[in-house]
């Protein structure tokens, strides 16, 4: 091979302005700004009606944080179904940045349903992925949001999270006096009662492997946690100790949880070997040290502590037991969170008496309000890092609700039935 | 081949998987199963209910309430009974503070009770922090309501 010529092609490709995908678009100054996208309705060949339209859960995905535009089918010039149906000058009359199309079949190899989809960049004019999914005919909708994280991913640069779930609480109502520890896709759909008692449920963690949920339940009478496993509902009650036995977090290696005990006579946190069974006390103190949360790479635990005076977070690392004050802004910084990349946390901040979410940045410190509702708690981020999710009210009545960690988009959690609290956002997994 | 020309060749490889991309997914249908409580305690069979009131983010209990308990401790020696001291909060605060601090709520009465004479082999204490408020609303009517501790006895 001649060297010379082949280093010379290459030079074109990476530098004609044309060709790189791994453009990072970053959306400044709000929705007006979003990212412009067709999804063109997908073309359906089985001989079954069509119930979900998956261009539909693509739309309502992309839309979810406000980062994206989707173009409405009603306004398109043409409906391709393949690349070679597409005219890129009709894309760019409509301002659409990017372009989806697909087709739907059965396939009689796999018995399944295989949705094959091409992302296009219309202002470079080329295919920047190729993809498929396959599945039975039930995942349809979480074939969708496959197809909505590849798109995410591919044009943002970082993991789409339309595939995650999250876990929260359902407190009782006049249709169900029951506490329900509830599972749903994060647009709320598909949502399903894991767990279900007459007595509180409380503070919902998933494994990191996305098998199981910790949480705390009075059914006993008194706080208990409790490990479930999604596939089978197998549950596993943590050795019960006297007084409080809550909060439970998984630690990043799935093999531990950190929870809190009060049997020394006051809330301390502990950690909890899921093989041996046995508790082991990380912190010491009289006062209240309560709503661990394990760090990214597992060296430190987050925690809420009173012995100051008033709540404020701090940091223990899990090996020398060495603590740190993190929070020093207000009388009160709880419920402490860290974002995925260990960089910075959340946590529930009161300022003036009201209750928000605010995120405070490790390395200098500076706290940031991302908040204006009322009485905010549970704050939970999402695993790529880009949108917290949080319980608050809407009047008397218990709402999940969101906002993007930039501060540009919030929303509120849509479709849930019932009053929801203590959101709790699944890993990812691929 | 040099290793300059390695180098490239490997880049190359690198730089064309990062244009444009294949993927194949997978999605199964695995369902996640329900389970429910099996009613292993209920609130069922408690005699009498006697509730203390608290200020905000405070576990303290003041006369009027230490002449309650007084009086309470009394009635539970007299006909031998035994005694579960719930502890609450309203909803302001984090879940988690707030069942800890439910708990310092029915601690402190357990302790009066206990210095009035009660053993204390008759007395638990468990704390539910916000989660069961009698009174809903999101004012200080329904929060002064909800910031107690019951003494059941039986």
């Amino acid at each position: 091979m001649n060297f010379k010529k082949l280093f010379l092609i290459t030079y074109l490709i990476i530098f004609f302005p044309s060709v790189s995908s791994q453009l990072r678009i970053e959306i400044k100054g709000g929705v007006e700004e979003s990212i412009s996208i067709a999804v063109v309705p997908m073309q359906w060949n089985l001989e079954i009606p069509q119930e979900i339209f998956i261009h539909e859960v693509i739309k309502s995905d992309l839309e979810s944080f406000g980062e994206f535009n989707v173009l409405p089918p009603r306004n398109m010039l043409s409906l391709p179904t393949t690349k070679e149906e597409v005219f890129y000058k009709d894309w760019r009359l409509l301002g659409s940045d990017y372009l989806v199309i697909g087709n739907i079949e059965f396939t009689e190899i796999d018995q399944e349903i295989r949705v094959s989809y091409t992302i296009f960049d219309v202002v470079k004019e080329r295919v920047i992925h190729r993809g498929s999914v396959l599945g039975p005919l039930s995942t349809l909708r979480k074939m969708g949001h496959k197809i909505s994280d590849k798109i995410y991913a591919r044009i943002q640069g970082i993991p789409g999270i339309f595939s995650t779930k999250i876990a929260y609480i359902d407190k009782p109502s006049k249709s169900d006096p029951n506490y329900n520890l509830m599972i749903s896709d994060i647009d709320g759909n598909d949502s399903l009662s894991l767990f279900s008692s007459p007595q509180p449920l409380m503070s919902p963690s998933w494994s990191p492997d996305m098998q199981s949920i910790s949480y705390v339940s009075f059914e006993e009478g008194t706080s208990r946690i409790f490990i479930q496993k999604l596939s089978n509902a197998e549950r596993r009650g943590l050795k019960l100790e006297k007084g409080i036995n809550s909060s439970p977090n998984w630690a990043p290696d799935g093999k531990k949880i950190s929870a809190v005990l009060s049997k020394s006579g006051n809330p301390d946190i502990f950690i909890y070997d899921l093989e041996l069974s046995t508790w082991l006390q990380v912190t010491n103190h009289f006062g209240i040290d309560t709503e661990p949360d394990w760090s990214p790479n597992s060296r430190n635990i987050l925690f809420t502590s009173n012995r100051s005076g008033s709540p404020q977070l701090y940091e223990v690392n899990t090996r020398t037991k060495r603590i740190k004050r993190l929070t020093f802004e207000g009388t009160y910084n709880a419920r402490g969170r860290y974002l995925p990349n260990g960089k910075g946390i959340i946590f529930v901040h009161r300022q003036n008496g009201v209750f928000h979410i605010a995120t405070q940045n490790l390395r200098t410190g500076k706290i940031r309000i991302l908040t204006d509702t009322r009485l905010d708690e549970s704050p939970t981020v999402s695993p790529n890092g880009n949108v917290v999710l949080y319980a608050t009210k809407d009047g008397d009545k218990d709402i999940l609700a969101g906002i993007t960690l930039d501060g540009k988009t919030k929303f509120v959690m849509p479709s849930l039935k019932g009053e929801a609290r203590e959101p709790s956002w699944s890993p990812l997994i691929d | 081949m040099n290793i300059f020309q390695k180098f490239y060749l490997t880049f190359l490889v690198i730089f064309l998987a990062s244009c444009s991309s294949v993927s194949t997914d997978r999605t199964n249908d695995a369902t996640a199963i329900s389970a429910s409580a099996t009613g292993a305690y209920s609130d069922g069979g408690i005699t009498s209910n006697n509730v203390l009131y608290f200020a905000y983010d405070r576990s303290d209990i003041n006369s009027a309430g230490r002449a309650k308990i007084r009086n309470l401790a009394k009635m539970i020696k007299d006909n031998d009974l035994s005694v579960r001291v719930e502890g609450h909060c309203d909803e302001r605060g984090t879940r988690e503070y707030n069942l800890a601090l439910g708990e310092q709520r029915a601690k402190t009465v357990a302790e009066l009770l206990i210095i009035n004479g009660v053993p204390s082999s008759k007395i638990s204490t468990v704390s539910y922090g916000e989660e069961k408020p009698v009174a809903s609303g999101s004012n200080e009517n329904s929060w002064s309501k909800n910031r107690r501790a019951l003494v059941k006895t039986f």
